[in-house]
C-alpha cells in the first residue's frame, strides 16, 4: 500500500501535502531556473534540443497550422514530462507523474486544450457540427473523447508507477549496483512515455483543428500525384 | 482449502487471479506487440526512405498496444494493495 499511494509529508492549512508534490514544486523551481538561465546565456546544446522538439512537434501537425499558437503548450509539456518521468533518479525524490493526480491533471489540460483550440480555428458551430457529421455519432465521438483522455492518464502513470516499483523491489532484494539497469530501464521508458504523450496530444490537436478539405480538392490533389508518379 | 476463514480465502483467490492475470496480460500484449515490431521492420527493409514515418507511427501504436498490458497491471495493483472487497467486507 506504501509503495502505490503517495505518502503525505505535511499539511498545510488542513491540506494533505504529498511527496509528488513536493517533488513537483522542485522540478517547477529547477525547470525554471534551468529556463531563465537558458534564456539569459543561450547555450547552443539547449537550443538543440529545443530544435528537436520542434521538429517531432511539427512531423505531426498539419502543415498549413500556425505552429507557433501550439508550441508553448507542447514543448512545455514535452520538457516537464521528460523532468518529471525520471525524477525518482535523485535521490530523496519521487516521480511526480507516479501519482494518479498528476497525469489526470495533465491529460485534463489537454482534454481542454484541444477543444480550446478546436473552436479558435474553426468557430463554435463548425467544430460542432464536425463532431456529428451524421448526428448519430455524435454520443460516439463524446464517447472516445473520454475515453482518449483516460487512456492518457492511466498509460502514463501505469509507466513510470511500474518501472519505478520494478527498481523499489530490486533494490530491495540487493541494494548494490544491480538496481543500477532497472533504473536506466526506467529513464528510457520516462523519456519514451514522454515522447508518446506529447506526439498523442499534438495528434488530438491536430485533428481537432484539421480543416477540412473539399472533395474537389481531394480529387485535384490525387491526380497531382499520379501525374507525379 | 475450503476450511480456511473468509477473508484468507479471499486473499487467496486474490493472489491466485492477479497471477494469472498478469501472465495473460503479459504474454498476450507481448506477442502482437511483436508482431507490429516485425512488420514494421519489413516495410523499413523494403523502404528505407519512409524510415521515419514508419517509426513514428509503429511508436504511437506500440503505446496504445501497451497500454492495455498497463491496465491489467493496474487492475491487479488495485486488486493486492487496495483491494476493495477485503475492505467492504472486513473493513
Amino acid at each position: 500500500m506504501e509503495a502505490v499511494t503517495p505518502q503525505v509529508v505535511f499539511y498545510l492549512f488542513g491540506l494533505p501535502i504529498t511527496d509528488t508534490v513536493v517533488s513537483t514544486w522542485v522540478l517547477m523551481v529547477i525547470l525554471v531556473v534551468v529556463a531563465f538561465f537558458i534564456r539569459r546565456f543561450k547555450p547552443n546544446a539547449a537550443e538543440m534540443i529545443l530544435e528537436s522538439i520542434n521538429s517531432i512537434i511539427s512531423s505531426v501537425m498539419p502543415e498549413n497550422a500556425n505552429l507557433n499558437t501550439y508550441l508553448p503548450f507542447l514543448g512545455a509539456l514535452a520538457i516537464f514530462l521528460v523532468f518529471a518521468n525520471i525524477f525518482s533518479i535523485f535521490p530523496l525524490m519521487v516521480s511526480p507523474t507516479a501519482n494518479l493526480n498528476t497525469t489526470f491533471a495533465l491529460s485534463a489540460v489537454v482534454f481542454f486544450a484541444v477543444h480550446v483550440f478546436g473552436i479558435k480555428r474553426k468557430g463554435l458551430w463548425n467544430y460542432i457540427k464536425n463532431f456529428s457529421d451524421p448526428i448519430f455519432i455524435f454520443p460516439f465521438e463524446i464517447i472516445s473523447q473520454l475515453s482518449r483522455t483516460l487512456s492518457l492518464t492511466l498509460r502514463l502513470f501505469g509507466n513510470i508507477l511500474s518501472t519505478d516499483l520494478i527498481v523499489a523491489i530490486v533494490f530491495a532484494l540487493v541494494p548494490f549496483l544491480i538496481p543500477l539497469p532497472f533504473a536506466a530501464l526506467g529513464m528510457l521508458t520516462g523519456v519514451l512515455q514522454a515522447y508518446i504523450f506529447t506526439i498523442l496530444a499534438s495528434l488530438y490537436i491536430a485533428s481537432a483543428i484539421e480543416v477540412e478539405q473539399t472533395e474537389q480538392e481531394r480529387r485535384r490533389l490525387k491526380a497531382e500525384l499520379q501525374q507525379s508518379s | 482449502m475450503w476450511q480456511l476463514d473468509s477473508s484468507t480465502l479471499i486473499t487467496v483467490l486474490t493472489i491466485l487471479a492477479s497471477s494469472i492475470g498478469i501472465i495473460l496480460g503479459c504474454i498476450l500484449p507481448a506477442l502482437m506487440e511483436g508482431k507490429a515490431v516485425q512488420k514494421a521492420l519489413d516495410g523499413i527493409t523494403r523502404q528505407p526512405d519512409a524510415a521515419n514515418d514508419i517509426r513514428t507511427t509503429l511508436l504511437i501504436s506500440m503505446a496504445l498496444l501497451e497500454s492495455t498490458a498497463i491496465y491489467v497491471l493496474l487492475v491487479i495493483l488495485v486488486l493486492l494493495f487496495a483491494n476493495p472487497l477485503l475492505d467492504r467486507f472486513f473493513g
